[in-house]
Formats: structure tokens, sequence, C-alpha cells
């Protein structure tokens, strides 16, 4: 990247990132259903299988601006390294990992509340580091700040909100 | 107890993991591309693993509800926006946002459908995240 990476983060984009989270609470529910029809394995199998079909699809209604765009991308920055390509293992393994711990003591609850805390921890070092080819940025008090509240406000809901009291 | 734990923490580790990945990748393609490879490489692995373990499909496939089929849909712009968010607000902003959203609209939803949601928790949980938000938002 020749461009510093900016400090101030536009407000449509993190509106955009709070409607994607809305998302992936839609797709969970559908997951979850899956995965109660045919187990997590057979869920997550269906979703990349079906993901697979769909991208493909929306790939081929706009390819000639995707080409172009990919084009571009890889003359500024150059050509992504194989690593970049195994996204999709992260994910399928998350799924076994999940899968392991839902079924323990830790049960549903537990599960999340951890997963957010490794979150958490890796968000931090990624944009600190700037880990795996992305931008770096400075972390201040307010990122601090940020953490603890959405942290804070998520394990009251995961641990105390979800269920009958 | 340990082997548990440390599988719900790895699997967020590996949450945050793979969209750094796939952002990178999205940084030399698109996202969409990105989003593409994502699901493929995860179906192939997911296909070899089925097939060593056996049972992949489960019988009942026929009854299940059309709608379990869109997940996958949902993922596909999931993760193609996540790839164009964190290259341009950061994995903490992402992280924090996407969880964010992720409880308020789930706390609604389960609302909605008459799931059991404690409202005193629920509510003081969506307060203090909207807070954290709002922090995210302010210029610097």
């Amino acid at each position: 990247m020749t461009s510093p990476p900016t400090q101030r983060t536009n407000p449509l984009h993190l509106l955009a990132a709070f409607a994607s989270g809305g998302i992936l609470t839609l797709a969970i529910f559908v997951n979850g259903e899956a995965g109660r029809f045919g187990g997590a394995m057979f869920s997550s199998w269906l979703a990349h299988g079906t993901g697979t079909v769909v991208a493909i699809l929306f790939l081929a209604v706009v390819w000639r601006g995707q080409r172009a765009a990919a084009a571009e991308a890889t003359g500024k920055i150059g050509k992504a390294p194989l690593w970049a390509y195994a996204g999709g293992l992260c994910g399928a393994v998350t799924v076994m990992l999940t899968s392991t711990s839902v079924n323990s003591p830790l049960a549903l609850a537990g599960t999340l509340a951890l997963g957010l805390a490794g979150q958490v921890v890796l968000s931090l070092a990624a944009d600190f580091w700037g880990l795996l080819g992305l931008p770096k940025r400075k972390l201040d008090l307010r990122d601090a700040g940020a953490v603890i509240l959405i942290a804070a406000g998520s394990l009251l809901i995961i641990l105390f909100g979800l269920g009958a009291a | 107890m340990i082997i548990p734990i440390l599988a719900a923490f790895a699997a967020g580790l590996l949450v945050i993991l793979s969209r750094q990945v796939n952002g990178r990748l999205s940084m030399s393609t698109t996202p969409l591309i990105s989003s593409f490879w994502n699901h493929f490489v995860g179906f192939a692995f997911l296909t070899v693993v089925g097939l060593v373990i056996g049972g992949l499909i489960p019988a009942n496939i026929a009854e299940m509800p059309w709608w379990i089929y869109t997940g996958g849909a949902i993922g596909v712009v999931f993760v193609a926006a996540g790839s164009w968010l964190i290259t341009r607000i950061g994995a903490v902003n992402s992280t924090l946002l996407v969880i964010a959203g992720q409880m308020v609209f789930g706390v609604i939803f389960d609302l909605l459908r008459g799931a059991p949601v404690t409202i005193w928790a629920a509510a003081l949980g969506v307060v203090l995240i909207l807070a954290g938000m709002w922090l995210t938002q302010r210029k610097r």
C-alpha cells in the first residue's frame, strides 16, 4: 500500500460493519438449523458448497468489472501469496473447533464468550503489528475503551441476556 | 476441560485469521473473488474430510426446509463485506462492529421470534455496545 493508513474511519464503513454483523446473525441461525438436521460438519459443508455456487453466479453477472478490478489491484499490489487462498481452511477448521466446545460443559454461551476473547486478542495483535500484509494501525485509549465496552456488553448478552433468567 | 476451552478460544482466533487472510487476497483481487476462493477452498477441504470420515450427507436431507440452502449465499455476502471492510477500517474496528451488529441484531431477532430473552441483561448489553460503537466513530 502506498497511501498511509488513514486514522479517521468513515462512519458509513462502521455502519456497514455493524450491518454485516446482522447478516452474520442470520447466517448463523440458518446454518445452526442445518446443523440440527445434519450436524455441524454437514452444515459447514453445505454453506461452503452453496456459497461457492452463489459466488460463481454473482461473479458471472459482474465478471467484466471484476476482472478489470482484479487486474488493476494485482498491478498495484502484486499477486497474492499462496497462503492468501487459505482463508477457507480457517473457516472449515473453525467449525470443527466450535462443534467440539459446544458439546462440552462450555455449551454455546461459553463457546461464544471464549471465541469473542480470541477474536479481540488476534485483531488487536493484527492491527498493532500489521499482520499478514494488511496495514498497521495505531491503537489508542479510545480503542481500548471501545474494546472494553463492546466486549462487556456482548458478554452480558451471551451469558445472561439470551435465555430466560 | 482445557481442550474445549482452547478449542473455543482458537475458533475465535481463526475467525480473525480468516478475515485477515481473505482481506489480503481481496487486496490483490476483489472482495467477491476472495469470497469465492474462501468458499471453494473450504468446500473442497470439507468434502475431503467428509469422504474420509463418512456420513457427510444426512439421510433426512430431503426433509429440510428450502431456506436451509440460503446460508451459503448469506455467507458469500458476509465474507466479501468482511474483506472490503478490514482493508478500510482495520481488524479491531471490523471485529468490534461485526460483534456489535451480531449481538444487537441477535437480541432483536430473538425477541421477534419469541425466543426467551432476559430483558435487563440484553438491554444493558446493547447500551454498553452502542456506547462502545460511539467511541469507535469519534474523530481522532
